[in-house]
């Protein structure tokens, strides 16, 4: 903490006044920090900063990993293949998101934003193309395979506008998740039949801990002889009024217990007159043009064949079907946010061939690197689904823990990259920020959607540290290795709370594989510092399994705030884990250069560390400036800033 | 400057207080004027008023204030935790007593809010340096400090971003313009007079301070990358227009019988969050119970 009184040197500061840059100029270099410093030091300001900076030290640069080893074209599963395919004829469809002649545009999905309503054309463009489709079973006649594959089909949708991606949109699949999981095969044959004929559904959420407006109220299903009578009012739901099914979580015992609340699945044309009131359309800051509006039933009938799986059973489905929902929103707000990184690199690089200014190398360096851990993550929770359906429940409640928050930290690194530019909202080239601020929150559900997957992994952290941790078996490789073929993502299977932990055993086994490379005295290669930082984070596991198993089996103790906090530096292991198995799965195949080379893994596993405050070493010569050589190329060469380096429509 | 008026109606004042009920749900959140707590002791009920009714709260305080009670303190070490190094090897007397105030005062303020003690929580830094409670993101904090002032400010909307200066410090207008004056505001104070110029200079530098605070970006965000209508006091591009869709709202207040100019940026992200902030009331009951189900029967 620094408090001094600078000498303050007038001649260094500049005199006149800011000028206005033409809307799609080039942020020039200045204001540097240092003036910033200089003006602090002209008012004799004492300034605190705590932000340690991680310059680069001289040293040899990195070597390629000894596995890599060039491989022939990618094998890609025939399931993936043909999802690929869908999503790069969407994206084509869509259009050049720059373009402000194309309807499909950034500039006409923001001015739909603006005016407070979904993106009329652009939604039929998506019924058009049969995307309700792809929240089907294909076992009930729809295209979903995998959870994985889904992402890549949506990511063109999420890259254009995230409101659009859920009000068009994924909240039907986030409610008929729970037919899929225990529904009959009617209340299944039914629902699909209404997605694929471009319908939608609702989930209409119970009330959880700390509840903000989506997650506040609920509904009573009072059980009778021949159904439930249905009572109680709730505000804010995605598409009440346009959906053709609701499902309800509602309570149907009065205790706060695993088995208080039940699934129904509601057609709304079956209710009788006078006991539902579709309630008035509800404006919300974020996801401006999504239709939120409330609910009441007064005494409504609804039949015993409404009940999803068991009587009491919601929360047991929540918390089963809820775990795709939070491996799939973190995958496609990093789509959401990549289209925010190409907006900031367009704003400091002078046309397509131009160098960026080199004072925003790091901020951009950092997200690019974030990007790819979040979707490191976010890619091998979402796999898992479909390979180890039974385990993965920790897993997904971390990367939903984890992934919306770091990449609320990128995009304000990035608002300062745009500067000015980040207040031209309606701008195709840089209106994505203001957007993404606003409608992120939503996605993710803030403080209310971590404090619920907290309440999952916190429970688990006592018996992970006994059972799981530095004795579980790694998982098998093809959860990482791209083009793997995998399962197919059932519901049914997906289970609760297994108490096994594999990914710790992927971060136990990587270290162990990349310590003969460890300096020791010897050169500072980009792979010793990787092996450095993989050992730093298996002590942070084991620091973490010897608090976990001092945590007290009382209900009392998994509310004490230091036992909250673990689920905080557990979740930040797990994102360092996903991030080392994937690199080395890449690093073997060869296939892409820059993926198996350890520079994006060193700086995406520092920068995380450095969020847990554990130290970590200087990060080695060149990994900055080979990051910056393929941010410039995927910007200029217009491809996706994640794992995939897709080619986008432009 | 302690003869000049602080409070001209269409500079100072904040918003007007309104309570939480009648506000309209996308309504931008309002900030309350901030609180004396000389002391562990509080008031913190001002703190949870603030919280609850406009969903942020700031405290000010002097660190020679909080110095006698952090001397006293017997659990400094778990108090200060990951930052009980840093306190024990700063050698500057005056500097070490001030930082550990200073984490006093946020731990106590954030402890209030979470209505937990303030040695039960680990605070921490993200990679910009802005201070926040890890796992614990019901509340976002932001401190500031300058001579002897210390500000903590605390919220449950969204971010939340404080400077303090002192009041009488003097802007050059003319050294100062180019490095924080968007052309709209170079305008607006080019036709003040010399002592409202500088006063208004003075509230925009910690205007644009809080809000870059709030976002973390520090040194980071430059002052001629955005600006603020000086009537309206709201967010506005360099070209003029408005910047904000409402979701921020600042204020500014002199505290400390006017010795010190405090300057907030709030930011609601319209979720409306629960007012309860506790941390022990965070985790779902139900849905830990059906973990511990599962743990037991699997």
């Amino acid at each position: 903490m620094g408090v001094a009184t600078l000498v303050v040197r007038t001649d260094q500061l500049r005199t006149g006044y800011g000028t206005a840059r033409p809307r799609g100029s080039v942020r020039p270099e200045p204001p540097s920090p240092v003036t910033k410093e200089l003006i602090h030091a002209a008012m004799a300001t004492t300034t605190e900063t705590t932000a340690g900076t991680a310059a680069a030290v001289p040293g040899p640069v990195g070597t390629a990993h000894g596995r890599a080893v060039p491989a022939g074209p990618p094998a890609v599963a025939p399931e993936e293949a043909a999802a690929l395919a869908r999503a790069a004829r969407l994206d084509a469809l869509l259009g050049d998101p720059l373009d402000p002649a194309n309807p499909h545009g950034l500039a006409e999905l923001l001015a739909a934003d603006t005016r407070g309503e979904p993106p009329v054309a652009t939604e039929q463009l998506l019924t058009d193309a049969r995307l309700g489709a792809e929240f089907v079973p294909a076992e009930f006649g729809g295209r979903l395979t995998r959870a994985d594959l889904l992402a890549k089909v949506l990511r063109p949708v999420f890259r254009r506008d995230v409101a659009l991606g859920f009000g068009y949109g994924i909240t039907s699949l986030f409610g008929t998740a729970a037919v899929w999981a225990a529904g009959t095969e009617r209340q299944r044959a039914d629902t699909a039949g209404l997605l694929l004929r471009g319908g939608r559904a609702s989930i209409v959420h119970h009330e959880v801990a700390h509840a903000n407006a989506i997650l506040r109220d609920e509904f009573t299903a009072t059980p009778g002889r021949s159904g439930f009578t249905l009572s109680g009012r709730k505000d804010v739901i995605m598409n009440a009024s346009r959906s053709a099914a609701w499902v309800v979580w509602a309570r149907t015992a009065p205790e706060r217990g695993p088995r208080s609340h039940s699934v129904l699945l509601l057609d709304p044309a079956d209710l009788p007159a006078g006991t539902v009131t579709r309630l008035p359309r509800v404006p919300t800051p974020g996801m401006r043009g999504g239709l939120f509006s409330g609910l009441e039933f007064t005494g409504a009938p609804v039949p015993s064949s409404a009940l999803v799986g068991r009587p009491g059973e919601g929360v047991a489905l929540a918390l089963r079907t809820f775990q795709v929902n939070r491996c799939l929103i973190p995958a496609l707000a990093v789509a959401a946010a990549d289209t925010v990184l190409h907006s900031a690199v367009r704003a400091v690089t002078p046309g397509r061939g131009g160098r960026t200014v080199r004072r925003w190398y790091k901020p951009l360096t950092g997200v690019f690197a974030d990007l790819l851990a979040c979707d490191s993550m976010a890619t091998t929770a979402l796999r898992a689904l479909s390979l180890l359906p039974e385990r993965s429940h920790v897993l997904a409640a971390a990367v939903k823990y984890v992934v919306p928050d770091l990449l609320r930290e990128d995009l304000e690194a990035l608002a300062s990259v745009l500067g000015s530019h980040g207040y031209e909202h309606r701008s195709p080239q840089y209106g994505s920020l203001d957007k993404l601020v606003r409608d992120l929150p939503v996605a993710g559900l803030g403080h209310t959607g971590t404090a619920a997957c907290q309440a999952v992994i916190v429970p688990q952290l006592r018996s992970l540290a006994e059972r799981s941790w530095f004795s579980a078996e790694e998982p098998p490789p093809a959860l990482f290795r791209a083009g793997a073929p995998l399962p197919v993502l059932d519901y049914r299977l997906l289970g609760i709370a297994s108490g096994d932990d594999f990914l710790s055993a992927t971060l136990a086994g990587a270290a162990e594989r990349l310590a003969p490379h460890r300096a020791d005295g010897g050169p500072v290669t980009d792979l010793a510092v990787l092996a450095e930082l993989a050992e730093t984070f298996v002590n942070e596991l084991r620091g973490l399994r010897a608090r976990c198993l001092r945590i007290p089996e009382t209900r009392e103790a998994l509310t004490d705030p230091a036992v909250v906090t673990l689920s905080d530096r557990y979740a930040l292991v797990l994102a360092a884990a996903s991030v080392l198995g994937v690199w080395e799965s890449r690093s073997q195949d060869g296939r892409d250069p820059f993926l198996a080379d350890p520079a994006w893994a060193v700086l995406a596993l520092t920068r995380l560390g450095r969020r847990m405050g554990i130290p970590v070493p200087e990060l080695p010569d060149g990994v900055l400036d080979r990051m910056l050589a393929e941010l410039s190329a995927r910007y200029r060469d217009g491809r996706s800033c994640d794992l995939d380096g897709l080619p986008l429509a432009r | 400057m302690p003869d000049q008026p602080r409070t001209a109606p269409d500079a100072y004042a904040p918003y007007a207080p309104r309570t939480a009920t009648d506000a309209p749900r996308t309504a931008p959140t309002r900030i309350a004027p901030p609180v004396h707590v000389p002391g562990p002791q509080g008031p913190w009920d001002e703190v949870h008023r603030g919280l609850d009714r406009f969903g942020s709260a700031v405290v000010y305080a002097t660190w020679g204030e909080w110095l006698p009670a952090a001397l006293a303190e017997p659990g400094l070490r778990p108090l200060l935790g990951h930052d009980w190094q840093r306190y024990r090897g700063t050698a500057d007397a005056a500097i070490r007593y001030r930082f550990l105030t200073s984490r006093m005062i946020i731990k106590y303020t954030a402890a209030a809010a979470l209505r937990t003690g303030p040695a039960e929580f680990d605070l921490a830094y993200k990679l910009g340096g802005r201070p926040f409670i890890r796992g614990l993101d019901q509340i976002d904090i932001s401190l500031s400090h300058t001579d002897d002032l210390i500000a903590v400010g605390v919220c449950r909307t969204g971010r939340i971003g404080v400077d303090v200066e002192p009041a009488d410090r003097r802007m050059s207008f003319e050294l100062l313009r180019g490095h924080m004056c968007t052309p709209a505001e170079h305008a607006e104070l080019a036709r003040m007079s010399g002592e409202r110029q500088t006063a208004e200079l003075l509230r925009l530098w910690t205007l644009k301070e809080a809000y870059t605070k709030a976002l973390g970006q520090g040194l980071q965000l430059g002052f001629t990358e955005f600006g603020f209508g000086l009537r309206s006091g709201g967010l506005i591009a360099p070209d003029g227009t408005p910047a904000g869709g409402g979701e921020w709202a600042f204020a500014t207040h002199p505290v400390l019988a006017d010795r010190y100019l405090l300057s907030t940026a709030c930011h609601d992200t319209g979720l409306d969050p629960a007012r309860d902030t506790a941390v022990h009331t965070m985790l779902d009951p139900a849905f830990m119970a059906a973990v511990e189900d599962a743990l037991t029967t699997g």
